[in-house]
C-alpha cells in the first residue's frame, strides 16, 4: 500500500521558509513606508509604529537578521551539496530552459505535451535564484546605506545614492514578484487553489508529486524499495 | 503760574517726590500738544531716575510732526496718566522701569501686534524677568517713529542693536549684499523670524520648519529666474534621506533623538553665501566639513554622496540616473513576463475545460 503523503520539505526548510516570509513582511512594510514616505498610508504606518527612527531601527535589525539568515542558508546548502548529503536540486540547467519552452508551447496550444519536472521546476528555480541574487543585492546595498561613512572610504560617494535607488527598486521588484508570481503559484494557480500548504506541513500528496514533479517521484519510488524514505531530504 | 515756576516743578517734582501731591486737580481738559511742548520742547528739559541717571524730557516738535503719528495723536494718547500740569510725581528706578511701564500704551491701537508679541520669544523673556527683552519702543522708537520697513535696511539694523553677532554674520551674506543695494527680493531678519511673534529658532520644531521658510522664496520660479537659482532645491532636498526624515519628523510631532540636516546646516544660518562664489560653505571641500559635523570620520569621497540638488541625469550623477533607468525597464520586463506566463497558464486551463 502506497503512502498517501510524501515528505517534500524538511523541518529546517520549513523553518527557513517561515523565517524568510516573516522577515520579508517586516522588511517590506518598514521599507515601503520609507520608499513611499509621502503617501498617507506610509505616514500613517510610520506613526503607528512610533516614528521614522523606530521604523528604521526595525528595518535595519530585520535586515541584519536577514543577512545572518542568508549566510546560514547558503553555508548549509553548500555544505550539504559538497558533502553529497543532498543533491544540488536547485541548480538551473539546460533542461530548465527546455522545460520552459515545452511549457510555453503547451500554454500556446502548439503542443499538448507537458514538461516533466524534477524536484523543482523552472518557475520555482527562477523564483529561488531571484530571491538569492536579489537578496544579496539588497544586503550589499542595505549595508552601503547603513554605513555610508565606511563605504565611501573605498568607493566613490555617488555609490550611496546608487545604492539607494537600487535598494528601493530591487525591493519593489521582489515585492511584485512575490505578490504576483509567488501568490499565484502557491495560492491561485488552479493546480493548488486555494492554498498549497506543503511548505508549512512539509508534505504533499502522492498525486501531486506524480503530476508536478514526476522525475523526482520516480526517483523516490525507486529508492524507497531499498531505503524507505529519509532520502527525500534534499537541498537547498 | 509763571513759566519759570512751571519749569521748576517739572525739574524737581517729576519722578522724584514719593509722597503727597497725589491728588490731581479735578479732571480738567487734558493738556494739548502745545501745552506739553511748552516745557518738553526745551532741549534741556530733563529729570533724574532714582538710580541717578538723567532722562532727557525733550521732544523735538518737528520730528514728532513728521513721524507716523504726527498730526494724529496727542501726547496724552500715549502718556495716558498725564492729565494735568504739573504732573503727579512718579518714581522709576531707572529708564528700563519707565519703558516697561509705558509700552502697554501702544496696545490701545496696535492690539493685534501686541497680542502677537505675547506669543513671541521676547515677551517670554520679559515675563521671566529679563528686563532687557525688547518691547515696542526698543524696536520702533518713541516720538520720531518711522514706518518700520522704510527702508528695509532699518530692520536688520534694528535687530543687530542687540543681536550683534548675528547681525555681523548676516552682513556677510548674499542676502545682506542685495539688501545694501536696495534689492527688495532679499530677506531681512523679520522675513524668516517674523516681527512680533518670533518663535525660538533654536527648538527642534523651528529647525524642522527651516526648509519651508527658505522654500517660500527659493521655489518661486519668477524670483529665482532673476538670479539663475534652481527652484528644484526643495524637491531634491525632500526626496533625499535628510529631507524625507525632516518631513516625517514634522508629521510625527515627536521630538526626534537627533536632528537631521536642513538648508542652514550646509548653507549657513545667517552668513548664507552664493554657492558658486569662493569660500562658499557648500563647495565640495567645505561641504565635507559640514558633513563631518554629524557624520564623524567621513572621508573625502563622502560629500559626493549628496547630489547637490540636481536631479540625476547623464551629466549629474550619471550612475544614479542609469541605475534608475535600468529598473524602469527591468521591473516592467520581469513583471510583465510573469503576468503573461500566468495569463497563458490560466488561458490553457480554461481552454482545456
Amino acid at each position: 500500500m502506497m503512502k498517501e503523503y510524501i515528505q517534500r520539505f524538511s523541518v529546517r526548510q520549513r523553518i527557513e521558509h517561515f523565517t524568510v516570509m516573516m522577515l520579508f513582511l517586516v522588511l517590506g512594510l518598514t521599507g515601503f513606508a520609507q520608499k513611499f514616505y509621502d503617501a498617507p498610508w506610509a505616514i500613517w504606518t510610520i506613526n503607528a509604529i512610533g516614528g521614522i527612527d523606530r521604523v528604521r531601527w526595525i528595518h535595519r535589525a530585520a535586515g541584519i537578521a536577514f543577512t545572518v539568515f542568508a549566510i546560514f542558508h547558503i553555508s548549509i546548502g553548500l555544505f550539504l551539496v559538497l558533502t553529497r548529503r543532498a543533491r544540488p536540486s536547485m541548480i538551473a540547467s539546460r533542461k530548465d530552459f527546455q522545460d520552459a519552452i515545452t511549457q510555453l508551447r503547451y500554454y500556446l496550444r502548439i503542443s499538448d505535451k507537458h514538461a516533466r519536472f524534477d524536484r523543482f521546476d523552472y518557475r520555482q528555480k527562477f523564483e529561488y535564484w531571484g530571491m538569492v541574487l536579489g537578496g544579496m543585492l539588497m544586503i550589499a546595498t542595505g549595508f552601503m546605506l547603513l554605513y555610508p561613512v565606511i563605504v565611501t572610504r573605498f568607493l566613490p560617494g555617488e555609490f550611496i545614492p546608487v545604492a539607494r535607488v537600487a535598494h528601493s527598486n530591487e525591493g519593489l521588484l521582489a515585492f511584485l514578484i512575490v505578490i504576483i508570481w509567488h501568490i499565484f503559484n502557491a495560492h491561485l494557480s488552479p493546480e493548488v487553489f486555494p492554498f498549497d500548504p506543503s511548505i508549512f506541513t512539509g508534505k504533499v500528496t502522492r498525486e501531486y508529486m506524480e503530476k508536478e514533479h514526476p522525475i523526482e517521484y520516480e526517483r523516490i519510488m525507486g529508492q524507497s524499495e531499498e531505503k524507505q524514505e529519509a532520502q527525500t531530504h534534499e537541498d537547498p | 503760574m509763571s513759566r519759570k515756576l512751571l519749569q521748576y516743578f517739572v525739574l524737581l517734582v517729576t519722578l522724584m517726590i514719593t509722597s503727597a501731591g497725589q491728588a490731581a486737580p479735578a479732571a480738567p481738559d487734558p493738556p494739548s500738544n502745545d501745552d506739553c511742548l511748552t516745557c518738553h520742547g526745551k532741549p534741556d528739559a530733563s529729570a533724574k531716575f532714582t538710580d541717578g541717571e538723567t532722562l532727557s524730557l525733550y521732544v523735538d516738535r518737528e520730528s514728532f510732526a513728521h513721524s507716523v503719528h504726527g498730526g494724529k495723536l496727542a501726547c496724552t494718547n500715549c502718556h495716558t496718566n498725564i492729565t494735568a500740569v504739573p504732573h503727579p510725581a512718579r518714581q522709576f528706578k531707572d529708564r528700563r522701569a519707565m519703558d516697561l511701564t509705558y509700552y502697554e500704551s501702544c496696545k490701545q491701537c496696535h492690539f493685534a501686534e501686541y497680542t502677537r508679541l505675547l506669543d513671541g520669544v521676547h515677551y517670554a523673556a520679559l515675563e521671566k524677568g529679563k528686563e532687557k527683552a525688547p518691547t515696542c519702543v526698543d524696536c520702533h522708537g518713541a516720538h520720531a517713529m518711522e514706518p518700520p520697513g522704510k527702508p528695509r535696511m532699518h530692520i536688520s539694523a534694528t535687530c543687530a542693536k542687540c543681536h550683534t553677532a548675528v547681525g555681523a554674520a548676516y552682513a556677510r551674506s548674499a542676502h545682506a549684499a542685495g539688501l545694501a543695494k536696495g534689492n527688495p527680493d532679499v530677506p531681512v531678519c523679520t522675513n524668516c523670524h517674523r516681527a512680533h511673534d518670533n518663535a525660538n529658532p533654536l527648538t527642534t520644531a523651528s529647525h524642522l520648519r527651516i526648509s519651508e521658510l527658505c522654500a517660500r522664496c527659493h521655489t518661486n520660479e519668477k524670483l529665482m529666474a532673476k538670479y539663475g537659482i534652481s527652484t528644484d532645491v526643495l524637491t531634491t532636498y525632500l526626496a533625499d534621506f535628510h529631507g524625507l526624515t525632516a518631513s516625517l519628523y514634522r508629521s510625527e510631532g515627536l521630538k526626534p533623538a537627533a536632528l537631521t540636516a536642513t538648508c542652514t546646516d550646509c548653507h549657513g544660518v545667517h552668513d548664507i553665501t552664493w554657492v558658486k562664489g569662493p569660500g562658499s560653505s557648500v563647495i565640495k571641500a567645505n561641504l565635507l566639513i559640514k558633513c563631518q559635523h554629524c557624520h564623524k570620520g567621513a572621508g573625502p569621497n563622502f560629500s559626493s554622496a549628496w547630489m547637490g540638488h540636481y536631479e540625476p541625469s547623464l551629466r549629474h550623477a550619471p550612475l544614479v540616473y542609469l541605475t534608475k533607468l535600468f529598473y524602469m525597464i527591468f521591473i516592467p520586463f520581469v513583471v510583465g513576463g510573469l503576468v503573461i506566463q500566468i495569463l497563458l497558464h490560466l488561458w490553457r486551463v480554461v481552454v482545456n475545460i
